[in-house]
Formats: structure tokens, sequence, C-alpha cells
């Protein structure tokens, strides 16, 4: 695929400390469309803070993001358009079903056939029987499945997911690394963490070691 | 990991041996001693506990080891805490002084009104406020329990093959004795701030604290028969008959009933007869409920007692909306399930659609603010009309507060909204406009005691009134947004010493005035007769910073960025400064 001028995302000299305890020291990246990085490392290595930092959850101490060319700024409606996240900031309205919060998010970023796309990202992650429960009353699995099919029922361009094989079973791990590959073939840029080889190996273009 | 464990964890390496360190010639290795192998250990018989035959368990010695245990672990004891914080004590002491004051002087000057709509007041309110804290009594005891235990005593304890009751009657009597004391006060203080006589506070007192200790007896009762219906109906009765007694002041003082004499020859039957109700409820069903306490599942307790952490854990941090949204979070996942709706529309309009269907699916999220309707109504009825936009401001904020359910998910953490791609400002914007139209609602439907209707007389012009409603109704709605966007407190940052308080983490005692802020700053102009264009501008003001326009965070990084821009320009000028190292000494 011919790359395009501008990466989807451009990481420079990143760093960030807690107190005097620097976890994450120079840390540069490039991701290119179609390109899928894998983050892996043991835990505490800086994986999570790192994506923390990339989606502007965390404040970094040092170092520029840019997303599509747009120096990242977390309430910009354009890096929300383009950036998809499920990190474990993510929060359900109480009130609202399974089917709603993805209705919601589909015709939130205007989608003109919001509800075929909603049933397809539904029986994918298969909620289909979970639609109209709250999502307090979800499994631990289906409360993760619901929040990648926030990030799958919406357009965008670059993806950060954080450990997204947590609380899976096999086969949502199987399934999971099956729609990656595909979102990456489609020209889709990733960026994950994870401690899931086999998810890794079917993904990743490119795998950097954190702490290593 | 910490340090110690560091030093401690793991073996210690021998330094790797330079060749520096390598003798020149070469050194026969040392012969290791030989290590003595461990005797086995001798092989236990295996206990089989079945066999075993069980002493009995005394609870009233299980008790007092809990209780030993507690008390053995204080590193403090309450004297010690009262002298390290007698700044606090001495300012709590200082406050209850001049709140009684504040009622004392409020009952003397209400009591001194005659007009017809101060008589309706008089002779209702108490009624509405005893209604009101009955229905508090039963709602906070169906959430609750009434009786509650702790995740770890409901795993060690309530498993154990002991007689339940003999454990938790205590703590029955604890809650009936609290409800009791507490409804008494707050019955008392609404009857001495209508203008009631001193005897007429005492015999309120005593009817709210009996009712309230009986109907928390009741509710123990139902939870030992695992029901909740009863006490959902009783719930919803008191509360309509409590809607009744307002609206009835309301109709009286505007004119609509004839007087409250009729209700004012009942008062003195009506308060006995909630006495004399809850006095044999309180006997009754406690005794019922004392008896039946071993039938209370495990599950019931544990499940108020994780309630109960919960809400300390946030009322540590003083924080009200993490209190709130663990009831909201408990009482969806008691639905659990919904009729899936359609959405409408794209873009921000979903937003809005979406949130004007939670409050269809919802309406009793709408009762607060319906009742709220009647409180500029009351206070103008008790001659009290100049104080209405700050105290109708700081009852329509606790209104409007359910109805922002949207903002506050949206606020709380950054994820959820992350997902949505609209501007901070545009998110927060959209999700205050289904409040900001039942406000509207609320605005129109109070203007006319804003006009004076049922007071008698008249001191604002049409026009005024319609300002003084406005601003009122603008002054609750910010202060509800306020309330629900502000942030908890960071236990991140370096705590601050605060006295006699301790040391506390930012943000913490600002927690209590959120909200409040907000409608004090609004309405105070009005209060003091400064002109109400004061009030628009700080209005204006507040939903320019509160809706995100003004993003510290943002401007911040602006800032940083700027700074970093003309230092790279400076050093690629050569201009930039050299630096000078510090003297040595």
């Amino acid at each position: 695929m011919a790359k395009q001028r501008t990466p989807v995302l451009k990481v420079s000299k990143l760093s960030k400390a807690y107190g005097s305890h620097a976890i994450v020291t120079d840390f540069s990246l490039e991701v290119w469309a179609g390109d899928a990085v894998a983050l892996t490392g043991r835990n505490g290595a800086g994986k999570s803070t790192i994506l923390r930092c990339l989606v502007g959850a965390d404040k970094a101490d040092g170092g520029t993001i840019e997303v599509c060319g747009n120096k990242l700024r977390e309430s910009d409606p354009a890096i929300r358009r383009d950036l998809a996240t499920v990190i474990d900031d993510l929060d359900f309205f109480p009130d609202l079903s399974v089917v709603e919060h993805l209705d919601l998010l589909a015709r939130a970023h205007g989608l003109p056939d919001a509800e075929e796309a909603v049933d397809d990202v539904l029986h994918e992650v298969q909620l289909v029987a979970q639609s109209g429960q709250l999502p307090g009353t979800l499994s631990s699995g289906q409360r993760r499945r619901l929040a990648l099919a926030t990030a799958f029922v919406r357009p965008r361009k670059l993806l950060i997911l954080d450990e997204p094989e947590q609380r899976l079973d096999v086969e949502g791990v199987e399934w999971l690394a099956k729609r990656l590959k595909a979102e990456r073939e489609a020209g889709l840029a990733i960026v994950m963490a994870s401690h899931e080889p086999t998810l890794v190996d079917a993904v990743a273009t490119k795998t950097i070691r954190v702490g290593a | 990991m910490s340090k110690k464990s560091r030093r401690s964890g793991a073996p210690r390496q021998p330094a790797a041996a330079t060749p520096a360190d390598l003798p020149a010639t070469p050194v026969a290795a040392p012969v290791p001693e030989p290590v003595p192998e461990p005797e086995p250990e001798p092989v236990r018989p295996i206990r089989v506990l079945h066999e075993v035959t069980p002493e009995p368990v005394s609870e009233s010695a299980l008790r007092t080891l809990m209780r030993d245990w507690r008390r053995g672990r204080a590193t403090r004891h309450l004297w010690d805490m009262i002298q390290d914080g007698y700044v606090a004590v001495l300012a709590t002491v200082m406050i209850g002084a001049m709140l009684v004051s504040v009622v004392i002087r409020a009952q003397g000057a209400v009591s001194a009104c005659t007009s017809e709509g101060c008589l309706s007041s008089r002779t209702l309110l108490p009624w509405a406020a005893l209604c009101g804290v009955l229905a508090l009594t039963l709602m906070v005891s169906r959430i609750f329990g009434p009786v509650v235990a702790s995740a770890a005593e409901g795993f060690w304890l309530m498993e154990a093959p002991i007689k339940r009751a003999r454990i938790l009657w205590g703590r029955l009597i604890s809650v009936m004795a609290g409800a009791i004391v507490v409804a008494a006060l707050f019955g008392g203080l609404v009857a001495a701030l209508s203008g009631s006589t001193w005897s007429g506070v005492v015999r309120w007192a005593v009817a709210a604290g009996l009712g309230a200790g009986g109907l928390t007896a009741v509710a123990a009762e139902e939870q030992t028969a695992d029901r909740t219906w009863v006490v959902r109906t009783l719930q919803w009765l008191v509360g309509v008959v409590g809607l009744a007694a307002l609206m009835t002041v309301v109709a009286v003082a505007a004119g609509w009933l004839p007087n409250a004499g009729v209700f004012a020859s009942n008062e003195n039957r009506f308060d006995l007869v909630v006495s004399v109700a809850g006095a044999v409820l309180l006997v009754g069903a406690g005794a019922v409920a004392v008896l039946r306490l071993d039938e209370i599942r495990r599950a019931r307790l544990v499940s108020g007692g994780s309630l109960v952490a919960g809400m300390q854990g946030a009322m540590y941090a003083l924080d009200m909306s993490l209190m709130r949204d663990i009831l909201v979070e408990r009482d969806a996942i008691a639905r659990g399930h919904v009729r899936p709706t359609k959405g409408h529309g794209t873009g921000l309009a979903a937003l809005v659609y979406r949130d004007a269907q939670r409050l269809v699916r919802f309406p009793k999220q709408l009762i607060l603010l319906l009742l709220s309707i009647v409180v500029p109504y009351a206070v103008g009825a008790l001659g009290l009309g100049a104080l209405s936009p700050v105290i109708s401001g700081l009852v329509l904020l606790t209104a409007v507060v359910p109805l922002l359910g949207m903002m506050r998910v949206l606020s709380r953490t950054g994820g959820l909204a992350r997902a949505f791609p609209f501007s901070t400002a545009q998110v927060r914007t959209a999700a205050m406009v289904v409040p900001a139209i039942a406000t509207l609602v609320w605005v129109v439907a109070v203007t006319p005691a804003f006009l004076g209707l049922g007071t008698g007389s008249s001191h604002l012009s049409g026009a005024d009134a319609t300002i003084h409603a406005g601003v009122t109704g603008l002054a609750g709605l910010l202060g509800a947004v306020r309330w629900v966007t502000a942030k908890p407190p960071d236990y991140n940052k370096p705590m601050m010493q605060m006295g006699g308080f301790g040391a506390m983490p930012p943000g913490m005692i600002g927690n209590l005035i959120k909200g409040i802020d907000i409608v004090a700053l609004v309405t105070l102009p009005i209060l003091f007769g400064w002109s109400y264009w004061i009030s628009v501008i700080i209005a204006g003001i507040a939903f320019f910073i509160l809706r995100g326009s003004m993003n510290m965070n943002d401007l911040a990084a602006a800032q940083e960025e700027q700074k970093r821009q003309l230092d790279q320009a400076k050093t690629e000028a050569g201009l930039a400064k050299k630096k000078i190292p510090p003297p040595r000494r």
C-alpha cells in the first residue's frame, strides 16, 4: 500500500514521570495507515502510560504527539473524530442499554446507516441477547465486548487499545485477532498494548518491547 | 516495589570480578563443605473435620472478640482526636450556636406574621415536612436494609453456626434510635422555622421521631420477610400526602382555598395520631423484626453493608456526586433491563434526543423538580419573599441534578466523552439542553410566586418578577451543572495542612460548597437590591466557564507550547541567554 505523506500518529521524545520516577523516557514512534504496532513488556513497564498519553488522558511531561498532522489536544473534535480508544477509563451511561450506547455513538458520528452498523457490530461482538441490558448488569467479559464495540461502531483512522484481550474468552481473542487484522489490512492504523502472543503475532506489523 | 522490599526481596548477587581483582597465580578452589540433607518432617495425621463435634458458639463472646479487635487496632482514642481537632470542634460548636440563633430569630419573625398565607404555612408546612421525613426514612431504610453487615462479617460471621439475630439485634436498635433522633431534629426545625409555638415544635418533633422510628421498624420487618413492595407503597403514599400538604399551602396562599382553619383545627390530632401510630409500630414491628432477624438473607445484609462502605468512601472525600453515582448505579442494576428505543438525528442532536428519551424513560427524575415549584410560593407565603431567589435557587439545584445524568457521566471520566467527535464545550452544552428546558418550565411556573401571588402584596412588576424568576432558574441550573461537573479531590497532589482539620487533598473543602457557591454568586445581588443585570452577567460568566469554554489544561498547554517555540527561536537566533553557574564556595 502506498504510504501517505503524513503519518497517522507521530510521537517524538515522549517522556512521563510519576514524581521522581521516570516511567517513559524519549519514546518516539511513527505509525502510518495500515500499520499495527504492539507494545509488549512486563507489568509496570509503561505501556499503559504511553497509551494514556497518546489518547490525551494523561499529560506527557515532554515530547510531542501528532494525530493525522494535528497536535494532540484531547478535546479537539478533529482528534476525537480520528481516534478511537479502548483504555481503562471508558465509562457507560448507567441508564442506557447496550444497543442504545452503540446507536448514540453511531449517530453522533453522523453515520447515515446507523441502525445497520449497530446491528452488524452487535452480532459481531455477540451481544444481541444483551442488547436491552443496562451496562451495570453485564459481566466483565460482556463489558469488554461493549467497550470494543464502541470503537468498531464509529468511523476512525487510528485505533488505540490497552490490553484488548482482557477478560475475553478464547473464542473472543480469536475473533478480536481476526477483526484487528482485517482493520489493519483495510488501512486502519492500530497501536495496542498486549500480553497475548497470539494476538500480537496475528495483528502486529511492528512490536516494541517497552522497558527492555 | 518499595526500597525495602528491593533491598530484602532478592538475594544479593556477588559483584562481578574485574581483571584487576583476579589473583596473579591460580589458587586451588576451596573444597565445598557437605551440606547435610534436611530431615523429613514427621507426617501428621489428617484431621477429618466432620468427625469433630463442634462446640456451641457464644455470639456474645464473638461480639466481644470483634470489639476487642477493633479497639486493639485503634491507634488513636476519641479524646486524642478531639484534642488534635480542637479547631474543628470549636468551629462546629460556633456554627451550631449560630444556627440555633438563626432558627430562634426566624421563628420569632415568622410567628409574628398573621396573614392568611403565613397561617396556612404555619399549619401545613410541618405536615409536609413530617411526610417528607417519613418518606425519606422509608427510602433510606429500603435502600440500605435497614439492617446491614459488612462484606467481612458476611463472609466470616454470617456463615458460621451462630444465631445471627444475636449479632444483629443491637444494630437494629441503633438504626431505629438514629432514625428517631434525626427525624425529631428535622421535624422540630421545620416547625420552628414555620413559626409554630415552642410546644408545637416539641409535638412535631416527637411525631416525626416516633413516626420515623416506627417506619424503620416496619422496613426491618419487611427485610426479614424479603419483601420491598410494602415499603415502596408506603413511601409513595406518604410522599403523596406530603405533596398534597404543600399544594394546599400554595392554594390557601393564592386564595384558591378559603382558609387553613379546617387544617389548623386538626393539627393537634394529626401529630398525636402519627406519634401513637409510630410508637405502636416501633414496638410491634420492631419486636417482630428482632424475632425474625435470623431470616434475613446474607446477600441482602451484605448488599446494604457494601453500599454503606461505598458511601463512607465517598463521604470521606466529601464527594456527594460520587455518593449519588453509587445510588444511581445501584438503581440501574436493580432495574437491569429496558426496552431499547430508537435514536433520532445525527451529531449533537442525537445526544440531545437521547437525553430527552432518558427523561421519558425515568420520569421519576422530574418529581423533585415538580415539588420544587411549590417552594417559591411557600417561601412567599411565609413572608420571606426577599429570600426567595436564594432559597428557591438552592432547592432548584437539588431538583435539577437528577436531570444532568448525561453530563455527569460525560464529565466524570474522559473515556466516553472522548468517543464523541465534539469538543468538551459542545458536549456539555448539548447535555444542558433538556435540563435547561425543564428549568424554563419551572421558571414559568414560579413567576406568579415572584409576583406576590398569595401573599396579598406585590413588590415587583411583571417584568421584574419574570427576571427574578429567570435569575433564580439560572442560578439553580448553573449550580447543578457545577455540582455535577466539579472535579473530585485530587489525592495525587501534595496534601495541604488545614490547621486543626489535619492534612487534606486540594479541592476537598471546595467539594462541600460546589454548586452552592454559584447559586450564592448569582442570587445575592438580587438579595442586596443591586441591579439584576449584575446577576445576569455573573450567570453568563459562570455558564462560559462551566460549559468548558475555558479549559485550563488547554490554556496551560498552549502557554507551554508558546514558551517552547520562543525558546527554540531564541536558540536558533543565538540569542539564548548563557546560563551562569552559581558561584562555588
